[in-house]
């Protein structure tokens, strides 16, 4: 998995907003996983330098709302969608600076894994849980 | 807005760190009555963290920020330092090398989120531009070039950062009494050296064009940038021994409006003799002052252009030489112009790289630090420079080692005051008794408050979404507009 770039966005002190991260801390744990994982609270316009040098990027998110099998696989295509707020952005918009500023755009894919609890815990709910698994279990096919 | 129907469509208003809220209130001729900035998210920090252990508040209170968080770090770990036993200048010098070098590489990264990604819109695209254009977004399709350098100077920081703590947020570098780690030759060379992240040398020369930049603007923008939500005020920073600029250790120096100190290089176990803290009802966030000076006349500015105020010199040769001439526009006298906190906040930006290379060439930045042993005592008072001014964080203990007591001033706490004068500003000479409203005239309150680069999570240690609201009230204190962007 040479050159694929995975990020984690979310905050494992918000229940299942640590979805992605947790799917980053149980990839680590295979015995062949990508070899560059990056953990964020939220995307940001370095990000793009990053995805540049990468072949593959994957972001892995939690999602507030209902998904078919409790998860998402789409790709993610640069979108010149830029929030009008501090310095947060989606991966489209990554995926569009990094085209835009560095001339490349690596194929990328957007994981979202549907949670259902945003309170202050470290734990995420038994749902969001079994649909981890199931990401994660749609991670090596996937690939 | 048409005020004959009284009512505005308000476009989002973004790019500060937190969340706030503005209110205009207008007379029944549509004259601005009153113009407030308003914190209104809860503080709970200096709470929960009672009943922690000592050796804890470095790590905790860092939790308040994730741009700043070196700051709340370093200022919690000097205060506990002295907890532990030791006072900074006992402190091992290799210790107090690296946390400065992690403290410049904070500084550095935060002023250049600050300048390329918040600042830079409103100087590139003009205040009234459209708000498609008012993002980092926006700069980085139309200018290219000074957007690769903005995200190569903040990785820069970051990276270093990473080198230091382990981590770019929420890291480890300070224990009591020392450092987590030592700094390793591999990592420190990578910093020297040209690699994915450009070596210090490009950084300071990038530092160089960025305050070119600045000064071009400036010459071309003056009557704007000189006049903007300017006002006469005091000034709040950290100086050495020697009257120089100082961001992780020195002694507090205040000036009024005219120059004249007010506050005559205190050593920080004084400031609670020296400070108090204002509140008003409607808004979260305090007002200090400083006592001999009462509420109404005690207020500072802090952060950069209160920094460059205070301070006599720069240590490092090419941002004096940049400082001097800073100096030199005001004749010597106080910058009291708003929108040059810029211009300063770039001086500093070069200042730190040049700091960085110091420090990575310096024959001790290697050695193996120790710690001292501990000989506790019951208080702790740390206060360093952050980005955004005079940080300051007290602790106290019991028997068991259990904090009992925490105060923390925060560097736009202070700064308070000076945003509410500067969105006051707006109002009188944008807002006021204007037919209709544009979406650019309320953005102007925006880039009086931005000039502070203030951080409201940091000032009130919330937690939750941070969205910016603006409301402009009628004589009857009936809403006639409101706008509000929930960021993320």
């Amino acid at each position: 998995m040479s050159g694929v770039l995975l990020f984690g966005i979310g905050n494992c002190g918000r229940s299942d907003d640590g979805l992605g991260w947790a799917f980053l801390d149980r990839i680590q744990q295979q015995a062949e996983f990508p070899e560059q994982v990056e953990y964020r609270y939220q995307l940001q316009v370095e990000d793009a330098a990053m995805v540049s040098r990468a072949d593959r990027v994957i972001f892995v998110d939690s999602y507030q709302g209902a998904l078919p099998g409790g998860f998402q696989w789409a790709p993610c295509k640069p979108s010149r969608d830029f929030e009008f707020t501090s310095h947060v952005l989606a991966p489209a918009a990554v995926m569009y600076l990094c085209q835009d500023l560095y001339g490349k755009i690596p194929p990328a894919e957007l994981l979202l894994i549907q949670g259902d609890c945003w309170d202050l815990d470290t734990n995420m709910s038994a749902a969001a849980h079994q649909r981890l698994e199931n990401a994660l279990e749609s991670f090596s096919f996937h690939l | 807005m048409n005020t004959t129907t009284q009512k505005i469509t308000i476009d989002p208003v973004t790019r500060v760190e937190g969340h706030g809220r503005v209110t205009v209130q207008l007379d029944e001729a549509g004259k601005v009555e009153q113009a407030r900035f308003h914190i209104v998210e809860f503080r709970g920090f200096e709470r929960f963290i009672q009943g922690h252990p000592y050796w804890e508040a470095p790590l905790l209170v860092q939790r308040l920020c994730g741009i700043c968080p070196v700051s709340h770090h370093l200022a919690a770990a000097k205060a506990i330092d002295q907890i532990y036993g030791v006072d900074p200048e006992d402190l091992h010098p290799t210790a107090t090398k690296i946390r400065r070098l992690l403290h410049y590489a904070q500084v550095f990264q935060s002023h250049a989120l600050h300048f390329f990604y918040l600042a830079s819109p409103d100087l590139l695209f003009g205040v009234d531009a459209p708000v498609e254009k008012r993002s980092v977004g926006a700069v980085a399709i139309e200018h290219g070039e000074l957007a690769r350098k903005g995200i190569m100077m903040r990785q820069f920081g970051q990276e270093l950062i990473k080198a230091l703590a382990g981590k770019k947020i929420h890291g480890i570098t300070a224990i009591p009494g020392g450092v987590h780690k030592n700094f390793f030759p591999e990592e420190r060379d990578y910093f020297l050296q040209e690699n994915a992240t450009p070596s210090v040398d490009t950084m300071i020369e990038w530092s160089k064009e960025v305050v070119g930049f600045i000064k071009d603007y400036h010459d071309q923008h003056f009557r704007w940038l000189d006049s903007f939500a300017s006002y006469p005020s005091g000034h709040l920073g950290l100086v050495g021994r020697d009257g120089a600029l100082e961001f992780y250790d020195g002694r507090m120096r205040a000036i009024d409006t005219h120059g004249e100190p007010t506050l005559h290089d205190v050593h920080n176990d004084q400031y609670l003799k020296y400070f108090g803290e204002g509140v008003e009802k409607w808004s979260y966030m305090k007002f200090p002052f400083l006592r001999h000076l009462g509420r109404d006349e005690g207020w500072n500015r802090v952060g950069p252009l209160a920094r460059l105020n205070v301070c006599d010199y720069i240590s490092t040769p090419l941002a004096n030489e940049e400082l001097q001439e800073f100096k030199a526009y005001t004749n010597g006298r106080p910058n009291n112009h708003t929108m040059h906190s810029h211009w300063a906040r770039l001086i500093e930006v070069l200042h730190c790289a040049e700091l960085i290379k110091e420090l990575l060439n310096d024959r001790n930045i290697l050695d193996t630090v120790e710690r001292p042993p501990v000989n506790r005592r019951p208080e702790g008072i740390g206060i360093i420079e952050a980005p955004r001014g005079t940080l300051i964080h007290h602790y106290k203990v019991d028997e068991k080692g259990s904090i009992t007591k925490c105060n923390l001033i925060v560097s736009t706490t202070h700064n308070n005051e000076p945003m509410n004068r500067a969105v006051r500003w707006v109002a009188q000479n944008v807002l006021d008794q204007q037919r209709e409203i544009t979406d650019g005239m309320l953005n102007q309150v925006e880039v009086a408050i931005r000039a502070y680069d203030p951080c409201l999570s940091c000032a009130t240690h919330s937690m939750g979404q941070m969205p910016l609201m603006l409301t402009v009230l009628n004589a009857d204190g009936e809403v006639v507009a409101e706008h509000v962007k929930a960021s993320a």
